[in-house]
């Protein structure tokens, strides 16, 4: 049973990994903790779901609210935090900002759409595959495989575009990018774009899985998926996988060891010690604070 | 502007508007967010119940029938003229299935004069909420609460819904008898309700021992998960060939989804309030097979329940759950107590709905010693993507 | 030299003071007279409600508004208080105003337990651990069955009584008992503010490696802060559970710790009168606006983002005195409370 479990687990930690990818990545160029990606995440879900609605077909209806998704992740960016950057507000400021923006896209997505759990779509076909007396279903092979390309396509655009170039830069030092000629708003916003994105994937295929969808989905996903990033890293892509399976695998030992009901603190226990006792995780850069 | 200046004002501020609460607070507001069922004068001539549910925010689905049913029964009591010659108004209060804002609720209600409210929604919020209507003699009656202490807050609280030893019996009945399994796994919410249905549940298999029926596992899991996968892997490696899902449609849709993906032949229970349009949605093909006991059908052939279920359709759009029937026949129940002994005597409108026996939808309502009620169960199973009568065999 | 250490002093109480001592005086006896004027139950439910929300958000306001650290689980330290005092009266029979007390008590620890990551930990990293903080007391009220009765909830939590009289609502006596947590705690964020300590809460909230750089324990501080944060909050929780009547896992959560940092957003972070007016206006607004019920939520979200955008000292925040003429660049960067510390620029022409 407990390797069935692990498996379990390896599932649910590939889900928390797509939306820890969001995360990573854009507290990698931008330090910010973008308290909202949870909500994105959830509007990328619960967008594909009226868009299927409307009759559109799945395919058209994933491509076309991954594009809505990253938009929004756009206009955050524009109308809410880029304001602060210029202020050169605290970052007490900016969090706090994340955590309204947060609030407003759960709440409206409750309000236009009511809370109920609503039924989506599945992506692959039912079924499954025997490998070694252990059961994959379609859908489950459909999430590794789907989360390995978000990732590799993440890492090309990163690190082998002039964009990806941008970015890093950005990330190292943002005086000195802008002093290059590097359009720094536009990188930032670029980030966002894809952090939207990478959440509507993380939304799709993770409502796909459960069959349902419904707007308060990304408060726990993203808390846990937080700890997850943190875990492996944050800012670093793979450490944002390899966090999710961890947190993933012990969620499900959790429940087989000590009952359900425990499941939900063991990210948050994760998280803590994580913080206090190696913060940077498994792949985190060694932050160099200067005093 | 100076510092005491802006000092000044904010304080003058902060009084003006406690002023102006306190003049709000003399007169006495009548905020009605539904259309009045009738517009004309609030005097005397109206008769006022109060619905008092979640609107807004979590389980608003549910808070949103329990208003639709009990402005349907209001409608339809005045179209044949009121309660004797007076007509009711329905009153909606949103309690944001919050214990805090149901008790800023019951507080307005009271204040209001009001003297019958038909909620709340979920035990947590219930239970805040009622002793304030019994210290003010306003009859509540609940289509949901479901905590084993609810009625016996005070005198003037009554549970129209199912009595939960009653009804984990019936769900046992239907796993053992009719679906013939004998390794019965339990997965529970951990909410009042769930954990002390799932102890019945659990005391009842034990009782049936020599019969060969086995708890094989009970695992709990947090009321709102998504991912039952540890739970599943648990109770299959301990041989469960039915499920008993001690939670709502939305515990039970996701429970059969998953479950049979890696076991097709396994069976799964519900109860009552998992019967709803939303677990057949949700659930799809999944679940296929699935039963539960309800003491309301809507496809029942019975004329006031086919009557009830097409206006119901007709105004709403949508087939009523057991718990808006329940909400339906609970203003019923009130309204058939004014028509006995008026509206002015809470006391005796108290002793009217306690005594009295309704024929309703959910079948004969009458409250027992502690003001609940016993209703007789139907079975009912997924045939089809359709909801029909379970057959004996 | 004088001057240099002026810096640290936030603005002085002005000349008017005689004026400001009077205000105070006739809110006072204006609350104190209150239950007299004949409020319906109702209306003496929410003034309950506006006070305990006050409290809160002072608690919070020594994290956030003094301290700059961004709490989100306040909520499980009402929830101990709460709880603490309610089984302690109810399964035990302590006096209940003995049982407040241990519930700060208790609160406290976990204030010092939550307080400790800070040691290695700043900012939103932080924040997200009160928030698994809040999550983890609501999961222990859950599975902690035999104390708390987990979802069963504990109900008929009775009234208090002081020398012998029932301090319920319709009395006016669980008013009285608000007031006087609330007087209490107004008194002690003055006086906080003004102290060493409160002094030293500032500074690190302006700039804490400079802070550090000046000697101040910075741990230490951040500690004490979350646990002052936390006993007052455990305080007031008792009189919610008090009022609620009825508590489960479902009282306390995210929402609650939103709605006090919504609270302290708007009324103005680091003042004490900015609490009274963003409680006000959160907490009796959608009592007296029924239009706006289902967007209410929403509407906390947006305060926290316009607030932040436009006016982060919120409605009633101060402005910190400028005891020289500043230039239009430092004066901005005033405006965002980077304070006097290190910006100012000495020069007098514009």
């Amino acid at each position: 049973m407990i390797v069935q479990q692990i498996f379990n687990g390896l599932t649910l930690g590939m889900s928390y990994a797509l939306i820890a990818v969001g995360y990573s990545m854009v507290f990698g160029i931008l330090r910010l903790v973008n308290f909202s990606h949870g909500a994105i995440y959830a509007f990328g879900a619960n967008i594909v779901l009226l868009l299927v609605s409307l009759e559109l077909g799945i395919l058209p209806a994933i491509l076309l609210g991954i594009l809505f998704t990253g938009i929004l992740g756009i206009v955050i960016d524009k109308l809410a935090l880029e304001p602060l950057r210029k202020q050169n507000a605290a970052s007490i400021t900016s969090l706090i900002t994340t955590i309204g923006i947060s609030n407003i896209i759960t709440n409206l997505l409750i309000a236009f759409l009511g809370s109920q759990k609503k039924s989506f779509p599945t992506l692959f076909p039912d079924g499954s595959i025997t490998i070694l007396n252990f059961q994959i279903t379609y859908t489950q092979l459909g999430m590794f495989v789907v989360s390995l390309l978000l990732l590799v396509a993440l890492m090309l655009i990163v690190n082998k575009t002039t964009l990806g170039l941008a970015m890093r830069a950005s990330e190292t030092n943002i005086k000195a990018a802008k002093l290059m000629g590097v359009n720094v708003n536009f990188v930032i916003s670029f980030t966002f774009f894809l952090g939207g994105v990478s959440a509507a994937i993380a939304g799709a295929l993770i409502s796909s899985y459960y069959s349902m969808a419904y707007p308060n989905m990304g408060y726990m996903s993203g808390l846990k998926a937080f700890s997850a990033a943190v875990l492996g890293g944050i800012g670093s892509l793979p450490g944002a996988i390899i966090g999710g399976l961890t947190v993933g695998i012990s969620e499900s030992l959790a429940a087989t060891f000590f009952g359900s009901e425990f499941r939900d603190s063991v990210a948050f226990v994760i998280l803590i010690i994580v913080l206090l006792i190696r913060p940077r995780g498994f792949f985190g850069k060694k932050e160099i604070k200067k005093l | 502007m100076k510092k005491y200046q802006k000092f000044a004002l904010s304080l003058i501020a902060i009084l003006l508007v406690i002023a102006m609460a306190g003049c709000q607070a003399k007169t006495t507001e009548n905020e009605s967010d539904s259309a009045p069922s009738n517009e004309e004068e609030t005097t005397q001539e109206t008769f006022r119940i109060a619905v008092a549910a979640p609107i807004t925010g979590d389980n608003s689905e549910y808070g949103i029938g329990f208003n639709n049913a009990v402005k349907q029964m209001a409608d339809e009591w005045n179209a044949n003229g009121g309660i004797n010659g007076m007509m009711i108004e329905v009153v909606t209060y949103d309690d944001k299935n919050s214990p805090e804002e149901a008790v800023a609720v019951a507080n307005k209600i009271v204040n209001d004069g009001i003297t019958a409210v038909i909620g709340h929604f979920s035990s947590g919020v219930s239970m805040a909420a009622a002793p304030i209507y019994v210290e003010n003699q306003v009859v509540e009656i609940s289509p949901s609460a479901s905590h084993p202490d609810y009625s016996s807050i005070g005198e003037y609280i009554f549970r129209n819904n199912t009595v939960i030893s009653h009804e984990a019996k019936a769900a046992l009945d239907i796993a053992v008898n009719d679906l013939g399994k004998k390794n019965i796994g339990i997965v529970s919410i951990k909410t009042d309700w769930g954990v002390s249905t799932a102890e019945i549940v659990t005391g009842l298999i034990e009782d049936m021992a020599d019969q060969g029926v086995v708890l094989t596992a009970h695992e709990e899991v947090i009321e709102g998960s998504d991912d039952y996968r540890p739970a599943i892997t648990k109770l299959d490696e301990a041989g469960t060939e039915v499920v008993i899902s001690v939670g709502m449609y939305n515990l039970l849709a996701p429970l059969a989804i998953q479950y049979k993906e890696i076991n097709p032949d396994i069976e799964l229970v519900g109860f009552s309030n998992s019967y709803s349009q939303e677990l057949l949605s949700l659930g799809g093909e999944a679940v296929e097979g699935v039963a539960f006991p309800v003491i309301f059908f809507s496809e029942s052939d019975q004329e006031n329940i086919k009557t009830f279920v097409d206006s119901y359709n007709e105004l709403y759009g949508s087939k009523p759950s057991a718990l808006t029937a329940q909400a339906y026949d609970s203003a019923g129940i009130i309204f058939t107590a004014v028509e006995q002994v008026g509206a002015d005597d809470p006391a005796a409108l108290r002793d009217a709905v306690a005594e009295l026996t309704y024929a309703g939808v959910t079948g004969t309502t009458k409250f027992d010693e502690n003001r609940d009620v016993q209703k007789d169960f139907t079975k009912v199973i997924v045939k089809d993507g359709e909801f029909v009568l379970m057959n004996e065999n | 030299m004088k001057k240099l250490f002026s810096k640290f002093d936030f603005p002085k109480l002005p000349k008017n003071d005689k004026l400001k001592i009077v205000f105070l005086i006739l809110a006072l006896t204006f609350l104190i007279a209150l239950p007299f004027f004949g409020f319906s139950n109702y209306w003496m439910n929410n003034l309950v409600k506006v006070g305990v929300y006050i409290v809160l958000a002072l608690a919070l306001n020594i994290l956030v508004g003094y301290t700059g650290l961004v709490s989100l689980g306040q909520a499980g330290f009402v929830a101990i208080g709460a709880y603490t005092m309610t089984v302690l009266v109810k399964d035990y029979q302590v006096n209940f105003f003995v049982s407040v007390l241990i519930g700060g008590l208790i609160a406290a620890i976990f204030g010092v337990l939550l307080g400790l990551p800070s040691l290695r930990v700043r900012g939103t990293y932080l924040t997200l651990i009160t928030l698994g903080f809040g999550e983890i007391i609501r999961t222990i009220i859950i599975v902690w069955e035999p104390v708390t009765s987990g979802p069963m909830g504990i109900r008929n939590i009775p009234t208090p009584s002081l020398f012998g009289l029932e301090l319920s609502l319709s009395n006016g006596g669980l008013y009285y008992l608000v007031l006087a947590l609330l007087i209490l705690v107004v008194l002690f964020s003055h006086f906080l503010f003004r102290s060493k300590t409160g002094r030293a809460f500032r500074a690190i909230k302006v700039d804490e490696p400079a802070s550090i750089m000046m000697g101040i324990n910075t741990t230490y501080y951040k500690t004490l802060a979350f646990v002052l944060a936390a006993v007052i909050s455990g305080l007031a929780g008792s009189i919610y559970a008090i009022q609620l009547g009825y508590i489960d896992q479902n009282t306390f959560t995210f929402d609650m710790s939103t709605l006090i940092l919504s609270i302290v957003i708007l009324g103005g972070m680091g003042t004490i009168r900015g609490m009274f007016i963003g409680a006000i206006i959160l907490v009796l607004l959608p009592e007296v606006s029924r239009a706006l019920m289902a967007y209410r939520f929403v509407l906390y979200g947006v305060i926290l983002v316009i607030m932040m955008r436009f006016r982060p000292q919120g409605i009633l925040g101060w402005k910190p005195k400028k005891p020289y003429h500043v230039t239009k660049n430092a004066r901005m960067l005033f405006e965002q409370g980077h304070g006097e510390l290190v910006k100012l620029n000495i020069s007098n022409q514009e």
